[in-house]
């Protein structure tokens, strides 16, 4: 029989993935990723809870269950690296980061170590003859968040909700009377949780008063608390009164200035080429073309002209793509197969 | 799963007795009044609040001005902490809220022996001319091993008369958190020899958050909470008139019915522990057998996860704490089980089942049989 490690985090995706397997007649082994523990002001961090639903549903499917703790990997690799390309002025994708080092890697490497032959997680997702597919339910596609998966790791995994949409994930959850059938979904980067990532950096970083600048005056506006809170295309969150609102359009870390514009066409805000680095490709590297990409989870997808110029990557959109920013990942698709993707360096053509 | 659900941890909560809440109901409606204020209706609240502590004064043996009333048993631990500033002796097997008071001060923690029992003479050894406060609680929360607190209070009175003969001015006192212990055992002030007690209403089937801690007239309390001056000006707020009133209530019932209530859990705790022993001859029953509160049993299966055996009771209806409930939550193990001795491989494996009010025959027996049942789901599972 089959041995499978289910990532279980006690929500309803990974508690049913792991009911679905045990049915197609897997010897399933759940496990809790022990991650982040931290609660943070005005957040209780709910890993005790999290971890003792998912101990609840592996009792009632009858299966084992082990807790791998990788909270020391886990901080450096997610959450630090977060706080750095922060304060580099980047905004960075730590739930990319943590399937790629930590879910697809560590997780793996220590189950296989376990005895698994394989593992599962509940991500919407497919896989495919080694290759990574969206999901049907085009709306919770989350491969934008897998694309930095090796090809090896993906031919050890399995994704079974990649066939279904999430109402019937829960109508089956609550048909096989999972307790975590009706539990809310978690939302936003799981460590940061309803709070906000200005509140989270807040924790880590000096707040240090700097000039709101208007970008085509060079006004200086307002004053705020760090450029590092802000992100190209935020509109929110300025303190800058009256009139028409402002954006984000650019930054300086070294001076601490944020630069804004009421105008909604600015070029800062719609750039129409990016140059990508760390470009991962899960399995060949593509041939120079056109191909649909998606800038951010969840976003539409966009066409696109790839050039490769060795580890780096260039893209040139169609159509221009609303506030693209230094440190996110852009994800490339031909069909429904991800190819991979890169982490944008430059909006500069 | 409501209607049907078998209770089995009375020592982490216990229900309202309806009779308990009648007494409180006019209290939280009609007589609202502020004990303080001048009028007759309040006045009136403010006799039935003072009649309530003489109740509960009469029924621990001690007087109406001895008494402080708190929102619960953690408060009045602290409070009973806060009245010294020197060395301290309490047991390794305490609840959290003793340790983290002792804590903060100088302290020794004696050792429990292997039945969860602490010796009066490992007390004496740990007393020196310093110490101010000796703190055992007369059933451990856990185990429910009943102390023997006379032999204890005959120690700390010999140590006091000692320094009155040589002249020595430290005051030493014995406080005793006896939450566990209500309708169970005899919590008479006077019997147990203690200088202080500390009691919970909610486990003694009254309102949460009302405590109470009895002290005598020997010890100079001081408050950690300042303000109107109420409660002799040891505790000011606003007094909880229908919870005190419930209190009294709470405590008059279980003494009356102590004697029976005791004989009837121990036969249902009896019958329970037969059946589990029988089911599975290599689980270990921690805890004094003879000296134990009548509604527990601490019971721990060799190499079973007793939070798995949990969540299957759960699902079935059957609530029980595994350990103690606190430090399960956290993940970490029980103090108390690392303190007798308790290999991790049965540590592990232990629930906490206490009986009380809502237990009968019938429950019980069908209790024992779905522990049965799915402890023995855990065996066969790790078999297979």
């Amino acid at each position: 029989m089959t041995k499978v490690f289910v990532g279980m985090s006690g929500g309803v995706d990974s508690s049913l993935t792991a009911a679905l397997l045990k049915e197609q007649g897997y010897d399933v082994t759940g496990v809790y990723m022990k991650n982040w523990t931290q609660d943070l002001p005005g957040m209780k961090c709910p890993w005790a809870d999290d971890l003792a639903d998912a101990k609840r549903v592996a009792v009632q499917l009858g299966i084992d269950f082990v807790v791998f703790d990788f909270e020391t990997e886990y901080r450096q690799k997610v959450v630090d690296y977060m706080i750095e390309e922060y304060k580099r002025g980047r905004t960075p994708n730590p739930d990319i980061m943590c399937n790629q080092e930590v879910k697809f890697k560590l997780f793996l490497e220590a189950a296989l170590e376990a005895g698994a032959d394989m593992i599962a997680t509940g991500h919407y997702a497919r896989v495919e003859n080694g290759q990574l597919q969206m999901a049907h339910d085009a709306n919770k596609d989350q491969t934008y968040f897998l694309y930095r998966v090796t090809r090896q790791a993906l031919e050890k995994t399995l994704f079974p909700l990649g066939e279904y949409d999430k109402p019937t994930v829960r109508q089956m959850a609550k048909d096989r009377g999972l307790y975590t059938a009706g539990k809310k979904d978690s939302q936003g980067i799981c460590f940061v949780g309803q709070i906000g990532i200005r509140e989270f950096l807040s924790e880590y970083v000096q707040q240090e008063a700097g000039s709101i600048i208007d970008t085509r005056s060079g006004k200086v506006l307002g004053q705020h608390d760090g450029a590092i809170f802000y992100t190209i295309g935020q509109r929110h969150g300025l303190d800058v009164g009256g009139g028409l609102p402002y954006y984000v359009v650019g930054k300086d870390m070294e001076k601490n200035e944020v630069y804004v514009t009421t105008d909604l066409n600015d070029g800062a805000l719609w750039p129409s080429q990016v140059s990508l680095a760390d470009v991962h490709w899960i399995d060949k590297t593509p041939i120079p073309g056109t191909y649909q990409v998606r800038v951010r989870h969840r976003a539409a997808l966009t066409a696109a002209q790839l050039t490769l110029e060795g580890d780096t990557a260039r893209l040139a959109f169609e159509h221009p793509e609303r506030a693209v920013t230094a440190g996110q990942s852009i994800v490339i698709y031909d069909g429904v197969v991800c190819l991979g993707g890169g982490i944008v360096q430059s909006t500069k053509a | 799963m409501k209607d049907t659900s078998i209770f089995l941890d009375h020592a982490a909560a216990t229900p309202l007795d309806p009779k308990v809440l009648q007494a409180m109901q006019p209290y939280l409606t009609d007589l609202f009044y502020n004990p303080s204020a001048p009028y007759a209706p309040a006045i009136s609240v403010r006799h039935e609040y003072e009649a309530a502590k003489a109740m509960i004064a009469h029924t621990l043996g001690g007087k109406p001005d001895e008494l402080i009333m708190t929102a619960g048993a953690t408060e009045s631990i602290n409070l009973a902490f806060h009245a010294v500033s020197g060395h301290v002796v309490a047991s390794n097997i305490e609840h959290h809220a003793v340790l983290r008071a002792a804590e903060r001060c100088s302290h020794t923690l004696v050792a429990a022996d292997e039945r969860g029992m602490v010796s009066p003479e490992v007390v004496q050894a740990a007393i020196t001319e310093e110490t101010q406060l000796v703190s055992i609680a007369l059933a451990n929360n856990e185990l429910g091993t009943i102390q023997p607190l006379r032999d204890i209070a005959a120690i700390v009175r010999q140590e006091r008369a000692r320094r009155i003969a040589n002249g020595e001015a430290t005051p030493i006192y014995l406080h005793s958190d006896a939450s566990q212990g209500v309708g169970q055992v005899d919590i008479s002030v006077a019997r147990l020899g203690v200088d202080m007690l500390t009691l919970n209403a909610a486990k003694a089937y009254g309102p949460k958050q009302v405590g109470l801690l009895w002290a005598s007239t020997l010890v100079k309390l001081t408050p950690q909470i300042v303000g109107g001056g109420q409660e002799r000006g040891l505790r000011s707020g606003t007094e909880n008139v229908a919870g005190t009133i419930g209190f009294a209530k709470a405590l008059e019932l279980a003494a009356t019915h102590r004697k029976h209530e005791v004989e009837r859990l121990g036969e249902l705790r009896d019958r329970l522990q037969r059946h589990l022993i029988d089911a599975f001859p290599q689980a270990v029953v921690s805890g004094h057998q003879k000296h134990r509160l009548a509604g527990h049993l601490h019971i721990s299966f060799p190499n079973i996860d007793a939070e798995r055996v949990l969540f299957a009771l759960e699902s079935r209806g059957v609530l029980v704490a595994t350990g103690s409930a606190c430090a399960a939550n956290k993940g970490t193990r029980s103090h108390v089980l690392d303190a007798i001795g308790l290999v991790p491989e049965i540590a592990d494996g232990s629930l906490r089942l206490t009986l009380g009010h809502l237990n009968d025959q019938e429950s019980i027996e069908r209790a024992a049989l779905i522990i049965t049942e799915e402890v023995q789901r855990e065996y066969d599972r790790m078999a297979g």
